[in-house]
């Protein structure tokens, strides 16, 4: 390292190509779409088969090579026009003028998908900031939709009431649903990951009770499935329901969260008791910051928020709510806190990583609607990304990496409880 | 660090690289030409399955299958499926599918009903088909596929009736739904028929019908049910306490928690038995075929491929198509522990019977033992 310093400003290529979060992030992506090929290939027949054949006949090797690129190329390249755009499809649209909403359909099942995982993600980051595993904001989630929906349900009121008034109540459902391990863990010192996630269970078995009780449950119905939210208590698609697209205002909702969150932590000073907290509780408790006041108010707002995220999912995208709300493989609080790690639970990457998880789910489904290759190689790709973004170190020599300027090679989380 | 280890880490770095500039390259040259290619592209099938996926040995399987069966005799088909992981995917899952030009999009399920109705009213001139389930908005593009599986469910009680050696038979379900409901309604009236037409008095625990009709919109009554379609566990306990109550014969209504009745008859000994349910359980389930008295079939694999096949020679008409004994929509198939022939002639009798409308499956027409 004898260049100047300034010398190595000036040279952006020099400086991205160095282990700063941001371009180990990017390098992780390479390798995670890398791992994702080479599960392409050792688990398609056709591949396997072709180059069975390089055995007998190594001439046939072209072949195999082409028919590996082939499948490889197929898959991924579904997954691109599938969650961002068509290129053919584009061109379509803008010498025809016509099939704009086909055109813009993938950006926008990216845009709906990530809205809600987006205002999860800020939770669980926030809470991961104060040195708190909330991971309980898929419990949190799912009370959060139910409340709301129960408001935007069964009250009928006009829209510039109703629908703030939904939303609320999707706070608050989220915010009751983190207080209580908040106050177990600030006054009696219960862990908070063993009492989070114990109390998904408990959520979980209240959704099916409320959805299969008469309130609640859509009349004339035995099945586990609520009312239909009211109108004027739904996020309205933004280009109006005649344009087809799914991409709703849930976006705006998340948009002033990722504002809150960023204003919070960076500007207030409770966000800087919190941030302080995370970084070393001990210094926290020495300065004068209550820390049970702290921890439970983290919850209020992890929680609050990954409520919001529910009802914004069931207010924007199905309308209603049933048994398997937000349950299984489609668990936003569980995914939340892969996207709050690989955004190294700042606002900002959040908005990124939940983009970049979006796009997989999204364009995972289109991959296996087109190729036959099973949607959980998303799975496979985002877990991969995670990985490698959790071992820098290992980012760093795989691609010789230089070392970061300054010594941004900070850990995303510190492991359990303290 | 050596300088060996250095070498080797960059080569490593360089192969990787160059590797993925190769990928790269071939996907976007790839795309480029394969973008606007997409034109006269053979019939497409394609079904939207619920959250059990294509694997659950049930209904979606059963769906995808009547799919692979109609591909059999259509060759030029191309037939695809899309998993749901929630229900959230279902517009997202079959606006996929809309995109793509598929010629029919089958969808599983009463969940995916308002889902469906949307995307049909969206696309008046995409076919739709949709299992187990009847839109309560009719559109001409949507051919709904209903069972009356009560039908078969009265030859499954008459079978378990005429089988039992203790004189008790049960029956449980997964979840209060019609759908559910409808076959153990049939199974109760088909012991309580037999009861009454030829002087027995057999038992038949785990549903009790409520007063009025049972239909596909509503069957009410109070049961036993496991509260999913998952938990083995629980149907195993469900069942090993029929046994104790003392019951041999078990219908389990509850997709693959039959598999813990199958355990627990198992766990019992010789003398205790299942009644499977859906698709014929010594095929789904071979290996367990000589625990099982008989199948109470549902018609999902015929009535999906038929309704593929209309929708793929251009006679596809919209409404609904319900399965019954008589179009073998529903149907009783007979299991591994073998029948008396007489048991099975009065069963085909009965059979006859219920096509012909003289005999009811309403187990209120018949008096309670």
């Amino acid at each position: 390292m004898s260049e100047a310093p300034e010398v190595t400003r000036r040279l952006s290529w020099r400086r991205l190509y160095s282990s700063r979060p941001v371009a180990v992030t990017i390098f992780a992506l390479v390798l995670g779409l890398f791992v994702g090929a080479l599960v392409i290939v050792t688990t398609t027949a056709a591949v396997l088969t072709s180059w069975r054949h390089v055995f007998s006949s190594p001439t046939s090797i072209g072949h195999a090579i082409k028919i590996t690129a082939d499948t490889v190329g197929a898959a991924y390249r579904a997954m691109f026009t599938g969650s961002i755009l068509s290129p053919g499809q584009f061109w379509h649209s803008v010498t025809t003028g016509q099939g704009w909403e086909q055109t813009a359909t993938p950006l926008s099942e990216t845009l709906t998908y990530a809205t809600p995982l987006i205002i999860t993600s800020i939770g669980v980051g926030i809470a991961f900031q104060t040195g708190l595993f909330n991971i309980g904001a898929n419990g949190q989630a799912v009370l959060g939709g139910v409340l709301g929906a129960m408001v935007g349900s069964m009250l009928h009121m006009p829209m510039f009431l109703h629908l703030p008034l939904t939303l609320a109540c999707g706070f608050l459902g989220g915010a009751l649903a983190g207080l209580v391990p908040g106050l177990l863990k600030a006054y009696t010192g219960a862990h908070e990951v063993i009492v989070t996630i114990m109390f998904n269970y408990v959520i979980y078995a209240f959704l099916l009770f409320s959805v299969l009780s008469t309130p609640f449950q859509l009349p004339g119905q035995q099945n586990d499935i609520s009312r239909t939210i009211d109108p004027s208590a739904q996020l309205p698609p933004l280009f109006g329901v005649a344009s087809g697209l799914r991409v709703n205002y849930g976006i705006v909702v998340a948009a002033l969260v990722v504002l809150f969150a960023w204003w919070f932590l960076e500007r207030s000073s409770l966000g800087f008791d919190f941030r302080v907290t995370g970084a070393n509780p001990t210094a926290a408790r020495a300065s004068g910051i209550n820390a049970k006041v702290v921890i439970v108010l983290v919850f209020l707002i992890s929680g609050g928020l990954s409520g919001l995220a529910g009802i914004v999912q069931a207010a924007s995208t199905t309308h209603y709510i049933d048994g398997g709300f937000l349950i299984g493989n489609a668990g936003i609080g569980f995914t939340a806190i892969t996207v709050a790690l690989l955004g190294r639970n700042r606002p900002g990457g959040i908005v990124w990583s939940s983009l970049l998880f979006a796009a997989l789910g999204v364009g995972g489904r289109s991959m296996q609607a087109t190729t036959g290759i099973p949607l959980d190689l998303a799975s496979v790709i985002q877990s991969a990304i995670v990985l490698f973004v959790a071992t820098p170190v290992l980012v760093k020599e795989i691609f010789r990496l230089r070392t970061a300027p300054v010594a941004t090679l900070e850990l995303a989380t510190k492991g359990w409880g303290s | 660090m050596h300088r060996g280890d250095k070498g080797r880490g960059r080569r490593l770095a360089t192969t990787l690289a160059s590797a993925s500039v190769v990928l790269g390259a071939l996907t976007m040259g790839a795309g480029a030409l394969g973008g606007a290619a997409s034109a006269a592209t053979p019939f497409k099938a394609c079904v939207v399955t619920d959250t059990g996926g294509i694997n659950d040995k049930s209904f979606n399987a059963s769906a995808w299958k009547g799919l692979q069966d109609a591909k059999k005799k259509f060759p030029s088909m191309k037939i695809t499926y899309l998993s749901s992981q929630s229900s959230s995917d279902y517009v997202p899952n079959i606006n996929n599918f809309v995109h793509q030009g598929c010629g029919i999009i089958v969808t599983v399920g009463f969940l995916m009903d308002q889902a469906t109705a949307a995307a049909a009213n969206a696309h008046p001139s995409q076919k739709f088909a949709i299992v187990d389930d009847a839109p309560k908005t009719k559109s001409h593009n949507v051919l709904a596929l209903q069972y009356e599986t009560d039908q078969g469910g009265f030859l499954g009680g008459m079978l378990a009736a005429g089988m039992t050696k203790t004189g008790t038979v049960a029956t449980y379900g997964g979840m209060n739904f019609p759908a559910v409901t409808l076959y153990m309604n049939g199974f109760v009236a088909g012991v309580r028929y037999y009861d009454k037409t030829y002087g027995y008095k057999v038992k038949a625990l785990g549903w009790t019908p409520a007063k009025g009709a049972c239909s596909l919109a509503t069957c009410n009554g109070t049961g036993s049910f496991i509260g999913n379609f998952t938990d083995q566990t629980a149907g195993k306990q469900m069942t090993t306490n029929f046994f104790s109550q003392g019951a041999d014969i078990v219908f389990p209504v509850a997709g693959s928690v039959g598999l813990g009745s199958i355990a627990a008859a198992q766990q019992a000994g010789k003398g205790h038995s299942v009644m499977w349910v859906d698709s014929n359980g010594c095929i789904a389930d071979a290996a367990d075929c000589s625990w099982m008295v008989g199948t109470v079939a549902k018609g999902v694999e015929s009535s999906v491929m038929n309704a593929v096949l209309s929708a793929a020679r251009g006679t596809f008409k919209g409404g609904t198509y319900l399965g019954t004994l008589k179009n073998n929509g529903t149907a009783l198939e007979y299991g591994g522990i073998p029948a008396p022939a007489a048991l099975k002639a009065k069963i085909a009798k009965a059979k006859a019977g219920i096509i012909a409308g003289r005999i009811s499956v309403n187990p209120n027409s018949y008096p309670a033992s």
